[in-house]
Parts: C-alpha cells; structure tokens; sequence
C-alpha cells in the first residue's frame, strides 16, 4: 500500500499517474462537496469541480503533509467554488436575500414541497441562507470562518443559519419526524444512504 | 424558571448544536413540545453532518482535466504523459456534453474492460473479434471454450484495442438494454429489491476502496469503482421513483 504523501510528492514532481490517482480516490467526495454548493446546475458544478481540482494540482507544491490530503483538498474546493460562486453573482448580497427568504413555510403548503433530501431541501433556500447552512452544518465550518468567507459578520452567519434551520425542519419533517430513519448513520464514519 | 414562554424557532434552531442556558434547560425538562421540537432540530444537525461523508460520481474525467491542466500549466517536470489521453484538444466542447450518462457509460466501459482483462488474467478465453453471437452467450467466466486465447488472433495492438473497444461497445448496449426491458432480475419498482441492491452495492464500494488504497494506478479496479458508485446512483433513482412520494429518500 503506498502511502498518501509518497503519491502526492510524485504529483508534485509532475507524475500524471499519481495526479491520477490522487483524483480517483478523492474526487467522490470532493465533487460532492462541489455539486452541493453550486446546487442544481450541473453543467457549471462540472466546471468548477475542473477548476477545483486544476487548482488542486496547482497548489500541490504547498501542501506539507501536517493535514490530511483530503483535509487540505476539501479546503481548496470549498474556497474556490465559493469563489466560482461568486464570481456568477450567485453570492451576491448575502445578507439580503436571507432576510428576504426568511419568512416560514406555510403549513398548507408545506406538505406539497416536502424535499426527499437535505440537498433537494437546501436547494429551496435562498442561495446565502444555503451557502451558511451547508457550510455549517455539513462541512463543519464555524461562523467566523464562514463571515470571513461570505463577508458577512459571525453574528448574520449565526442568523441566517437558524432561519434556514427552521425552514428546513419543515421541508424535512417527513424525515426528521422519523428518527429512526434519520439516525441511523449519525455516527457512521462515512455516511450511507438514507434508504 | 419552569413557567417561562415557550422557546422561540430562532433559539430551538440554535440548540440544534448548542447547550441550552439553566433557564432553558429548566423549560425543557417540563416542556414536551419545545424539548420535542429541539429533539427535531438535532436530529437535522446530525442528518446534515452525516452528509459530509457522501460520495458520488465525480463530476469530472480524467482525460478532460488532465487535458485542461496541462493546457494551463504547461511545466516540464510531469514524467508521464502517456497517462492521460492524447485526444484531448476541445475540453470546454467535450465538458458540455451529455455529463451522466457519459459518466455511466464510461463506468461500463471500465468494466467490460476489467472483466476482458480478467478473463485474461484468470486464464479464460477472450472473444474472438467479430463473433458477436459469442458475447451474448451465457458461457461462464472461466469456463475454457473451443477458441483459446492465442495472439493470433491479433496481428498488432491497434487489431486487439478495435476488437475490445467493439465488444465494450456492445456490452454497454446489452447493459442498457437490459436495464431497459429485463424485469427477471432486479425486481423493476420493488423497492426492497432496490433496496438489497444498494446495500450490495455498498459492500462493493467498501472492498473496491479498499483494493485502491493497495493498487491505486489499477485500471481494473479502479474500474470496478467507478461503475459501482454510477450503479449506485442509479439503482437509489430507481428506489425513488418506486416508493411514494412521501417516503422517497435519495440522500447519501
């Protein structure tokens, strides 16, 4: 079995193979990441996961090893789709939209737009009330390094995190509501399918 | 403080992954509904971080980004470039096709290589080029047949790499065609078939991950992966479209 570093020194030294292989092991995991920040648009998810991973490669040369690859990686794909994002203007005022979106879901109609997923639930939100959520409660972010990214303060992070809760407790109450369902990969190492 | 307001959305959402006050640990342990709303809440935090270790087809392929990278950072240093595929001029064009189904195909094709290769490698036979009645028998893997495998049935590399990419080819066609019409064998809109499916597939996945960490560069293996987790994604759209609407649950 050869080591993680021994085939990222290789990739640094310009070997495509381990490049390669670098990117079959890790790409399941980060394009995920990728696919659900930029949410239902495939087509721009492809392209940024590219750029990502582009850049990746890019920074190989800076990566010393005190994390672990797929750590460090996850970083890289994080900064640059928010990047990516906001380059597309998909990010664009924040703090607005959320305040804007706010508003709960009505319980009439809330049985007609239940989400089958947290992802197809966080893709009702407005896109800064996602960005948060996503940022926090799935990849682990904490408030001041989600303000520092969004340019927002820890507190508006804060904020927008517990309305896009809120709303999408109600979006997944079908699932939430079902404990045993919902649970029961919470501490599962990788998380398995809700089926 | 016992007779306090119920807690408001904003603080049961906060409590999702925080420690409530004294004060509000005092209502919760005598309010069923808030303590069962911050019951609810946790359990979204939780679903939210279990979506962290998910995984699914990789958005990119390889010959694609190894084609763009090279484009922009054109250093001497890489040592082999025969790796990546030499046919890679319009990335952007290419990128903009058809991505799932290119993605699934390519898992096919991984494998109907990986299994040519393995019944190589386990000392069966290969089929001969052109004998497409041969493909679509039923004879087991391993079993020898009358036409061993010999190099002459090949006169050059281009002869044998035209006849496994003509037999790749149909063997994506059957797949798909027996995903389209064969209702024998998964179960079609049984969703505990798709359900042993899945979990199958998942076992799969673990010892294919595993078999990567050992022989990362391994075409065949990595093959193998790559059309499980395509699979994979497949088969949890099917279960979706066969449970009610109120119950379908494609998260991974």
């Amino acid at each position: 079995m050869e080591n993680e570093q021994l085939t990222v020194q290789r990739a640094i030294q310009g070997d495509e193979s381990a490049m390669r292989a670098l990117w079959t092991r890790h790409a399941p995991h980060l394009d995920v990441v990728v696919r659900r920040l930029v949410g239902r648009d495939p087509d721009l998810a492809a392209d940024i996961a590219q750029e990502v991973w582009i850049q990746i490669f890019r920074a190989l040369p800076s990566f010393r090893g005190d994390a672990q690859f797929g750590t460090w990686a996850h970083r890289i794909a994080v900064n640059r789709t928010l990047n990516a994002l906001r380059r597309t203007r998909r990010l664009a005022a924040v703090e607005v939209d959320v305040e804007d979106d706010s508003a709960s879901v009505e319980p009439e109609a809330e049985r007609a737009i239940l989400a089958a997923s947290i992802e197809e639930a966080a893709a009702k939100l407005s896109p800064g009330a996602r960005t948060v959520f996503l940022l926090h409660d799935v990849e682990g972010y904490t408030h001041e390094e989600i303000a520092a990214q969004l340019g927002i303060t820890a507190g508006g992070s804060k904020s927008q995190l517990f309305k896009a809760r809120a709303k999408l407790r109600l979006l997944l109450a079908h699932l939430i509501d079902a404990p045993s369902a919902a649970l029961r990969n919470t501490n599962a190492e990788h998380a398995a399918p809700l089926y | 403080m016992r007779n306090m307001q119920h807690l408001s959305t904003d603080r049961l959402a906060a409590l999702g992954d925080e420690q409530p006050t004294p004060d509000e640990a005092a209502h919760l342990a005598s309010c069923d509904a808030c303590t069962r709303e911050r019951g609810a809440y946790r359990s979204l935090v939780a679903m939210a971080h279990a979506e962290q270790g998910a995984i699914g087809l990789p958005l990119t392929r390889w010959d694609e980004l190894a084609g763009a990278y090279r484009a922009e950072v054109p250093a001497p240093g890489r040592s082999s470039p025969s790796v990546v595929a030499p046919d890679v001029v319009d990335i952007a064009v290419r990128r903009r096709a058809s991505r799932w189904p290119m993605q699934a195909a390519a898992g096919l094709l991984l494998l109907a290589g990986g299994a040519m290769l393995g019944r190589a490698s386990a000392g069966s036979t290969l089929l001969p080029a052109g004998n497409v009645a041969a493909v679509a028998s039923n004879t087991p893997i391993g079993m020898p047949t009358d036409q061993t495998v010999s190099d002459s049935l090949f006169t050059s590399v281009a002869d044998a790499r035209a006849a496994q990419q003509r037999y790749e080819l149909l063997y994506q066609q059957a797949a798909a065609f027996l995903a389209q019409h064969d209702s024998t064998g998964l179960g079609q809109g049984n969703p505990v078939a798709y359900r042993s499916r899945l979990a199958a597939l998942d076992r799969v996945i673990s010892t294919t991950r595993d078999a990567m960490r050992d022989a990362p560069h391994d075409p065949v293996i990595n093959g193998y992966y790559l059309t499980t987790l395509s699979q994979r994604e497949a088969t949890l759209r099917q279960l979706n479209t066969a449970l009610p609407a109120s119950l379908r649950l494609d998260s991974y």
